[in-house]
């Protein structure tokens, strides 16, 4: 567990203990570059890159700065769909309800915007706000029934995605202001959207909190070890809360990000109950190598498998292999992925680099 | 009397004995022949998503993917009858049989990878969904016979549909299986306590997979039922399935770590959600609050099994002391 946070310490121990014959000591010594080179995001760059060359050599429309520019917004809402997932699978527990928390809260901002025509800041913040509301119930229900949070985000799912589409009678809410349907339509330097620079921006806020703060410490540690947690006077409930909350917080700003992308709030925007956010929201994650029991993160890694899923997606759809089987691709991606990681930690393990 | 009474079906059973004595004077419509006949055709398909999803919970696992299992099932279905001319008997079995292989893979790399079945049918959710509009485009098989559609809706004796015998054959069976065969009595080890049954001889991933295995086979089956009930083989069947498919065995009792189920539960629990939706119906309620109340009614079930492990766990002590 202690891997991510400071791999150097684990170093000096392997470095001096293991030594004993078998493996050649060149591995073994300086072992961190070594691990890099088999971490999950070392694998994930390659991987992008591979890709980005098959996919530029089979279509040359891939390079083009409209396909470029689309690629990148349509990877700002899938990252953060995924850092959504991830702040509560560091927990050990999973939140199923992103995609309705993501809708309802968009929803939400849009009828501010539309019903009581509030300037496009505070529609955007009550969008925000709905999000962490709905997180926190979910939090605090978890934690209060003691029981696990796949059945109750699968309950609050159907609760807060019907509530929304009766309160709604599952009208899209279209005079979005003009500001905030601007920022998802503007081009940096023609290539760069802005809310690929949002989830960059909010991915390192992120990778502060989770490195560098006490909270953020506080959140892994009670993944990792909940008891051990509690004992060393962490408020673990507390602390499982707090990650519901910002769970749903990202959802909702992912949701706004598809609004401000498309200029209006679409109740289907996500699918029935919001499950077309499902896959996304654990491909990023799993592949970036979060661990599913919790207690390991990797921001880092969760951008980039959020950003390869894309670029798979637009190139598959670039080459025409049929809109439809796109979604085979990606669970059989998904399969691969876990398989692999499967097979680089038993590799690890055995060659003691873990 | 005492066993009656403290048994996990007899709540659901007095609910829904209780809903339906109330919906009759409200609203005598809801007696009706007619309407029974409806109610009778919703549970007996629902039925089937329910206990594709028990048996998963009962060896402690999910199964994300019985939806998409139905769907394949179903415009597999429809499609081998319209596209080949296959009679529906034989395009049933066949359509039974790629359910059943589909939960054979699904149970195959949930036992030898030990990856978390949550993620392999995540997955595998996603393969099988993909499947299904790859071959179709989302557009429905219009062409199905006259006696698989007779089948779908019509009644053998007034007013029991003919989709009620195999939703009761399946469920008889399975209870059977459940609680009187030493297959059964393995499913629920596995659930109870993996490494227990493990150490006491059980091969986990035999009964891991077979588990699996039933699943897939009763969702295939929910779907060939649903497309002769809808009159077409539908890409979208199975998409709604989810919750549905958690909330009624929940709602019967099920512990969701495995090794507890209810087969007349969740029968009970599949009746309760078809009472209540009816009832919005014939209120002239809000069709879309449907999902808010099977969302509440699953808060519900959880929470009231909860409570009676936490009470059953104070009167254990309360007793050693």
């Amino acid at each position: 567990m202690s891997l991510m946070v400071s791999p150097d310490r684990a170093d000096e121990g392997a470095g001096a203990a293991r030594d004993t014959g078998e493996a050649p000591e060149r591995e073994l010594g300086p072992n961190a570059p070594l691990r890099f080179l088999l971490s999950n995001e070392f694998g994930l760059i390659i991987l992008i890159i591979l890709f980005a060359v098959i996919f530029s050599t089979l279509s040359p429309a891939f390079l083009s700065k409209f396909s470029l520019y689309a690629l990148g917004r349509n990877a700002a809402v899938n990252i953060m769909i995924g850092f959504s997932m991830m702040v509560v699978i560091i927990t050990g527990g999973l939140n199923l309800s992103v995609g309705s928390i993501g809708v309802t809260s968009a929803m939400f901002g849009g009828w501010l915007m539309q019903a009581l025509g509030v300037p496009w800041v505070l529609g955007l913040l009550g969008g925000l706000a709905m999000g962490a509301a709905l997180g926190a119930i979910n939090g605090v229900i978890i934690v209060r029934s003691g029981l696990h949070s796949f059945i109750i985000t699968l309950a609050t799912m159907s609760i807060f995605f019907g509530v929304m589409i009766f309160l709604t009678q599952a009208e899209s809410y279209r005079e979005i202001s003009p500001t905030l349907a601007g920022f998802g339509r503007l081009k940096i330097l023609s290539v760069l959207s802005p809310l690929l620079v949002t989830s960059v921006v909010v991915g390192i806020a992120l990778s502060v909190l989770f490195r560098f703060t006490a909270l953020g410490r506080e959140m892994l540690a009670s993944g990792a070890n909940p008891h051990a947690a509690e004992l060393s006077g962490i408020r673990v409930e507390r602390m499982i809360s707090y990650c519901h909350m910002l769970s749903g917080m990202l959802a909702a700003l992912a949701g706004l990000m598809l609004v401000s992308r498309t200029g209006a709030a679409i109740p289907s925007m996500a699918g029935q109950l919001g499950q077309d956010w499902l896959l996304p929201a654990f491909l990023g994650p799993v592949l970036g190598g979060t661990l599913l029991t919790g207690g390991r993160v990797s921001v880092l890694g969760t951008l980039l498998g959020a950003f390869l899923v894309t670029m798979l997606t637009s190139g598959l759809l670039l080459m025409q292999v049929g809109a439809f089987w796109v979604q085979t691709y990606l669970g059989l991606l998904l399969l691969a992925a876990v398989l692999l990681d499967l097979a680089r930690r038993s590799y690890l393990a055995q060659r003691k680099l873990v | 009397m005492r066993k009656v009474w403290q048994s996990d079906w007899f709540g659901p059973f007095a609910i829904t004995l209780l809903a339906i004595v109330i919906v009759g004077v409200a609203n005598p419509s809801f007696l009706s022949p007619f309407n029974i006949q409806i109610l009778l055709l919703a549970i007996s398909v629902n039925a089937m998503i329910a206990f594709s999803q028990m048996i998963i919970i009962a060896i402690g696992q999910m199964n994300l993917s019985v939806g998409a299992i139905g769907g394949l099932a179903a415009i597999s279905f429809g499609g081998m009858m319209e596209v080949w001319g296959i009679p529906w008997p034989i395009a049933a079995i066949l359509a039974l049989m790629i359910g059943l292989l589909a939960g054979i893979a699904n149970g195959a790399f949930v036992a030898f990878t030990g990856i978390s079945a949550f993620v392999i049918t995540l997955a595998s959710l996603s393969v099988f969904k993909g499947i299904n509009l790859g071959i179709t485009e989302a557009q429905p098989f219009y062409k199905v016979p006259e006696t698989v559609k007779a089948l779908g809706n019509e009644t053998f004796l007034h007013p029991l549909p003919w989709l009620v015998i195999p939703a009761v054959l399946v469920a008889v069976l399975l209870w059977y299986m459940l609680f009187r065969l030493p297959l059964g009595r393995n499913i629920l080890a596995v659930g109870g306590n993996t490494h227990a049954a493990e150490l006491s001889g059980i091969s986990v991933p035999q009964i891991v997979t077979v588990a699996h295995a039933i699943s897939g086979f009763l969702a295939a089956l929910a779907g060939i039922m649903l497309v002769g009930r809808l009159q077409l083989g539908q890409p979208t069947i199975g998409d709604d399935w989810l919750i549905l498919s958690f909330a009624a065995p929940v709602i019967g009792g099920a512990i969701l770590t495995g090794g507890k189920v209810s087969v007349a539960g969740t029968f009970l629990g599949v009746a309760i959600v078809a009472i209540i939706t009816q009832v919005l119906v014939l209120f002239n309620i809000d069709p879309f609050l449907v999902q808010v109340v099977l969302g509440g009614l699953i808060l519900w079930a959880v929470g009231m099994n909860r409570w009676r492990e936490v009470r059953a766990e104070r009167q254990a002590v309360a007793a050693g002391t």
